[in-house]
Order: C-alpha cells, then sequence, then structure tokens
C-alpha cells in the first residue's frame, strides 16, 4: 500500500512536471518552429482569432483590452494571442499585460525563438514584423489579415458571418 | 514491514527523489538554454562582441575602424587597425547592466570625430511601461574612459531611436523620436498620434548638447532614422512620417544649418495605412554630387516591399520608387551608402532557413543597378546589414548570431 502511494507519488510528480505549461495556468507558450502549424491544426473546424501584439507597441497596448472585452462579450469564439517582439526576458511583463487586458484566459503564446524572421515566413512570407497585426481564420480555414489595429466591429462582423456560415445546411 | 519492503521503500524514495531531482535539472537546463540560446537575438550573455545582438561601425579619420555594440545589457566600444581582423580591448560605455533598447530598429550609435573625440548615443526602457531614455557618452583620450553616460534631453517624457552624425566642421547633430507632447494632448482630451522628430546639436565634441528642439510634430514612432548631410551645416533627416489620414510613408527633411528645420518633402506616396509599429525605419546617403539615395521599406496599398529613390535636386522631389530584391524572400532592412567609387546597397532576404545579405552598385550614382548578389548569409538570426566607408573602400558591418561578426569589404567580390 505504501509501496504504491510512493510509486504514485513519483508517477504523479513525473507527470506534473513534465506537463506542458508546468510553471502553472496563465504561463505563455513558447512559440517556436511549427508552432504555427500547430495552433492551425488545434483550432480547425472553428472560428479563431489570432492577435499579435508586443508590450512596447503603443497601438497595441489600446487595443488589446479592447480586445479583452471582445473575448468576454464572445465565449465561443476561440482567441489565441501571441506576443511577437523578439523579448529575451519579459514574458512577466507580456502575461501582465494579457492579465490586465483581460486576455489572461486566453491561448496566450510569446515568440519563443530568436530566429524571427523565420517564426514569421511560417505564419506569412509576406510580414516583416509589424504589429498589431490580427489573422481571422474561419472554421473553413480561410484567413483574413488584419494589419494595424483592428476595429472591433470589423471582427464582429467576420464573427457574425461565421456564425451564419455555420448555420447553413 | 520486511526489511525486503522497507528496503524497496528506501529505494522507491532514493528513485524518486533522483528522478525529480533529473527532472528538475533537466527543466532547468532547458529554460536555461531555451532563454540564452534559443529565445534571445544573442548567441550569448557577456558584454563581448560575441554576444552582440547589435553592432555599430564607424571609421576615425585616420582609418581606424571603431565598434560600438550592445551585449550583456551594457554598450561597449573597441577599436581595430586592422579593418576589424583584430580589436582592441573592449572599454564599457556603460558601468551597469542597462535595459537597453531591444527593439528591432534600436542599436547604439558611435562617431569619431578628426580630433579623435568619440561621441555614443544609445537608447534604454526606463520603466516598465517600456518608455525610452536616449543616453550620450564621449570619450576624449581615444577611448580608454567614457563619461558616465547622461540623457540628451530634460524631458522625463519617452525617446528612442536617435541617430547622430558628424558635421563637417566638426560639431555633431543629434534627432530622435520623442514622445513629449502626448502630455499635453491628454490634458486637452486631443488624440496624439506617433511621436515627435527632435534634435539636438553638440560643438564640444560630445560633452555637451543644445536644448533639444523639435523639428516635426506626429511622426511615426517606431523606426530607426537615416541622416546625411547635404552640405556643411545641412543636416537631412529621413524618417517615417504620418501623414494625413495615418498614412505611414517616408519624407526627408534639409536643415536650413543645424538649428533650422527645413520644409517636409515626401519621398513617396505609399499610401500605407496603418497604426501600427513597423519597426522598420529608412536609409538615406547623399553622394559627392550631391544626389539623395533612400531607400525604404512599405507595405502601401500603392506598392508593397523595399523601395528605392533618388533626389536630384536638393531632396523636394524623388525619383520613381524602384523595387528591391526578391518580393517571394521577404526582402528587409535595406541601407544604402555612397561609397568613394560607388553607390552601394545592401538588405537582407530569408529563403525559408537562410538569411543573405544582397549588395547591389550603382557606377552612375543611382541610375543603374547591378544585378543583385548574395554577399553573406546565416542560418540563425542576425542584425541588420550596414554599410561604412573609409573613404577608400566600401564594407559591409554585419553581427550574427550563429556566425560572429563580420566585417568584410563588399568590392571584389567572386
Amino acid at each position: 500500500m505504501k509501496r504504491q502511494s510512493v510509486a504514485g507519488a513519483i508517477f504523479f510528480l513525473i507527470s506534473l512536471i513534465s506537463a506542458p505549461g508546468f510553471a502553472g495556468q496563465g504561463d505563455l507558450k513558447p512559440f517556436e518552429r511549427g508552432s504555427w502549424q500547430q495552433i492551425l491544426h488545434a483550432h480547425a473546424g472553428r472560428p479563431t482569432i489570432v492577435h499579435f501584439w508586443g508590450v512596447t507597441c503603443g497601438p497595441c497596448k489600446v487595443e488589446l483590452p479592447l480586445l479583452g472585452q471582445f473575448m468576454k462579450d464572445h465565449a465561443a469564439v476561440d482567441m489565441v494571442t501571441i506576443s511577437a517582439d523578439l523579448v529575451p526576458n519579459l514574458p512577466g511583463a507580456a502575461r501582465s499585460m494579457l492579465e490586465k487586458s483581460g486576455l489572461g484566459a486566453a491561448e496566450n503564446w510569446i515568440f519563443g525563438d530568436g530566429f524571427v524572421e523565420r517564426l514569421r515566413f511560417e505564419i506569412d512570407p509576406g510580414w516583416q514584423g509589424d504589429i498589431p497585426r490580427t489573422i481571422l481564420i474561419s472554421g473553413k480555414g480561410d484567413i483574413t489579415t488584419i494589419e494595424g489595429s483592428a476595429e472591433m466591429a470589423d471582427i464582429q462582423k467576420w464573427l457574425e458571418q461565421q456564425s451564419a456560415a455555420a448555420a447553413k445546411p | 514491514m520486511s526489511h525486503i519492503e522497507k528496503r524497496s521503500n528506501f529505494m522507491l524514495r532514493k528513485l524518486a527523489l533522483a528522478t525529480i531531482t533529473a527532472v528538475l535539472c533537466q527543466t532547468a537546463a532547458y529554460a536555461q538554454m531555451s532563454h540564452h540560446q534559443h529565445a534571445s537575438d544573442a548567441a550569448c550573455d557577456e558584454p563581448t562582441l560575441r554576444c552582440a545582438s547589435k553592432v555599430t561601425p564607424a571609421f576615425a579619420s585616420d582609418g581606424t575602424l571603431w565598434l560600438a555594440w550592445q551585449a550583456g545589457g551594457q554598450v561597449s566600444v573597441a577599436s581595430s587597425k586592422d579593418g576589424g581582423q583584430t580589436l582592441s580591448t573592449p572599454v564599457a560605455v556603460t558601468k551597469e547592466r542597462l535595459n537597453l533598447d531591444w527593439g528591432p530598429d534600436a542599436r547604439p550609435k558611435i562617431v569619431v570625430d578628426r580630433e579623435g573625440r568619440i561621441a555614443v548615443a544609445f537608447s534604454i526602457f526606463r520603466d516598465k511601461a517600456f518608455n525610452g531614455q536616449v543616453l550620450y557618452s564621449r570619450s576624449f583620450d581615444g577611448g580608454k574612459e567614457f563619461a558616465e553616460p547622461k540623457p540628451i534631453t530634460g524631458s522625463n517624457e519617452s525617446q528612442r531611436f536617435e541617430a547622430m552624425a558628424l558635421d563637417q566642421d566638426g560639431s555633431l547633430f543629434v534627432a530622435w523620436l520623442d514622445k513629449r507632447n502626448r502630455v499635453p494632448a491628454k490634458e486637452e482630451g486631443r488624440k496624439y498620434e506617433g511621436a515627435a522628430l527632435f534634435f539636438a546639436s553638440s560643438k564640444d565634441g560630445g560633452e555637451t548638447y543644445s536644448e533639444a528642439r523639435m523639428a516635426r510634430d506626429n511622426t511615426c514612432e517606431c523606426c530607426r532614422l537615416g541622416i546625411a548631410f547635404a552640405g556643411p551645416g545641412r543636416p537631412a533627416v529621413v524618417f517615417r512620417n504620418i501623414f494625413e489620414g495615418s498614412i505611414r510613408d517616408h519624407a526627408v527633411m534639409t536643415f536650413t544649418d543645424p538649428s533650422t528645420p527645413g520644409e517636409i518633402r515626401r519621398v513617396s506616396v505609399d499610401d500605407w495605412q496603418i497604426s501600427a509599429c513597423p519597426h522598420q525605419g529608412p536609409s538615406l546617403s547623399i553622394s559627392a554630387a550631391g544626389t539623395y539615395h533612400v531607400t525604404w521599406y512599405t507595405n502601401g496599398k500603392a506598392r508593397k516591399g523595399l523601395f528605392y529613390a533618388r533626389s536630384k535636386d536638393g531632396g523636394v522631389t524623388f525619383s520613381d520608387p524602384v523595387a528591391i530584391g526578391r518580393a517571394d524572400r521577404s526582402p528587409s532592412r535595406p541601407y544604402v551608402i555612397a561609397g568613394p567609387h560607388e553607390l552601394a546597397m545592401v538588405w537582407k532576404e530569408f529563403d525559408g532557413e537562410k538569411t543573405a545579405v544582397n549588395l547591389m552598385t550603382s557606377q552612375d550614382d543611382g541610375v543603374n543597378w547591378s544585378a543583385p548578389k548574395a554577399i553573406a548569409s546565416t542560418s540563425d538570426t542576425s542584425d541588420h546589414p550596414l554599410l561604412v566607408t573609409d573613404g577608400r573602400r566600401t564594407y559591409l558591418s554585419w553581427m550574427t548570431k550563429a556566425d560572429g561578426y563580420r566585417f568584410q569589404p563588399i568590392e571584389n567580390e567572386p
């Protein structure tokens, strides 16, 4: 019995430590090579908003809380944020800004590979790193890119189109 | 409990401890590796050149090459008498680890005047809201010691993206992007867009700078500036401006004298309406014939990609933009210089695996250009490619994470 509990404790600890997101809920996932395909695959079939931002980007600071409110008002939509600055040591600042903006519960990523050209190239070869940037992925996988600050009304309209498309027989 | 059971429990506990220790160590090691080698734009975290993320070159009039770089939270300077093959012992400009501006278009600046006085400027993030501050320092003993860095302006608002150039009379001209005007706008309930182009000059080799003055309000806030001289006492600045309707296209301003800003002249109507930080500023060089040469990046309605244009009338009107690089290879970070024998332009291209620096040259002041050729490449992240001349040859300066610092003449390439 005791042996089982010790063995169980080992298993529990190993699984706890080895699990992705070991450091706790609210942590940022490192966005690395292949992460973009992983995101597309994980959200396939569901309308998804992917928002690229950065802690030093002025317009991002204005837009983040609006997106946070949008997520609150539309619980059904998949919200993904990706901190796309080259930030070697600032996941804390990124997490803090996300939480203050009401996006703490979103699926939050942070560029985790210094070779940002390669990361961006995987997402969109035409993107040179300007942020904010929002990619709307329809349930069918169609991609709409909004450069710069997005208007929430435009995202709302897109989401309504998704719902209408899904409702069609 | 039997002896065997006790031993077995002991073994299990030992195994548990060893396993947890191993996994924790592995996790810590991964985090360390991930942090320093993977997620960072630098190969390591020491103040050495090998660990630099940004390196800026400057030639002194005696032909000595000077480098300023940021690495390990510090700005350091060293010199080379043999074209970068061997370096002097680096000297720290900063005495402590600082939160140096790591924005893609930030880098330390260095200028060496005819008397060998070295002026340095760089930006830091001075608070948790990422407000910037431009600091300057100087060395009057040939780079042995640098004065304690001081703010270039008394304003406590945000400044970033300083640019510095040496005038013919030995004075220094500095321009930067400054957010001080957002304060009165906020007080009056007005929306404030972008930043302002501010400038100052130094007549004592960078010991002191004149009071900061504004050249233009509401410019884009996150792109590097380019400075060149149209003649003695006539600095010209290229920057991403915000034109009517939030259009972030490029403009050149040629000063009448170092304290008198001139008219804004639009380089090109690209029609890039965007409320964002493009993080990719322009480059300007003025040839001996007085021709302005500008390269820039845009993603406008009228055109997208890298472009080049020239002005034969002192930066008043510009030629039709010429596209640079392969559109399918994400061309970026263009830099142009009017060298002693030819005009040269470099930029980066990424093919999905490697980043290459491509070069084009012009023998007729920018009318015709050679076919592009790759002159260097790397398989990990890299600094912007820069060009610098000692008056005899032009050189490429390029810091790469995987292959270290490269300094190579661009002529006589195979």
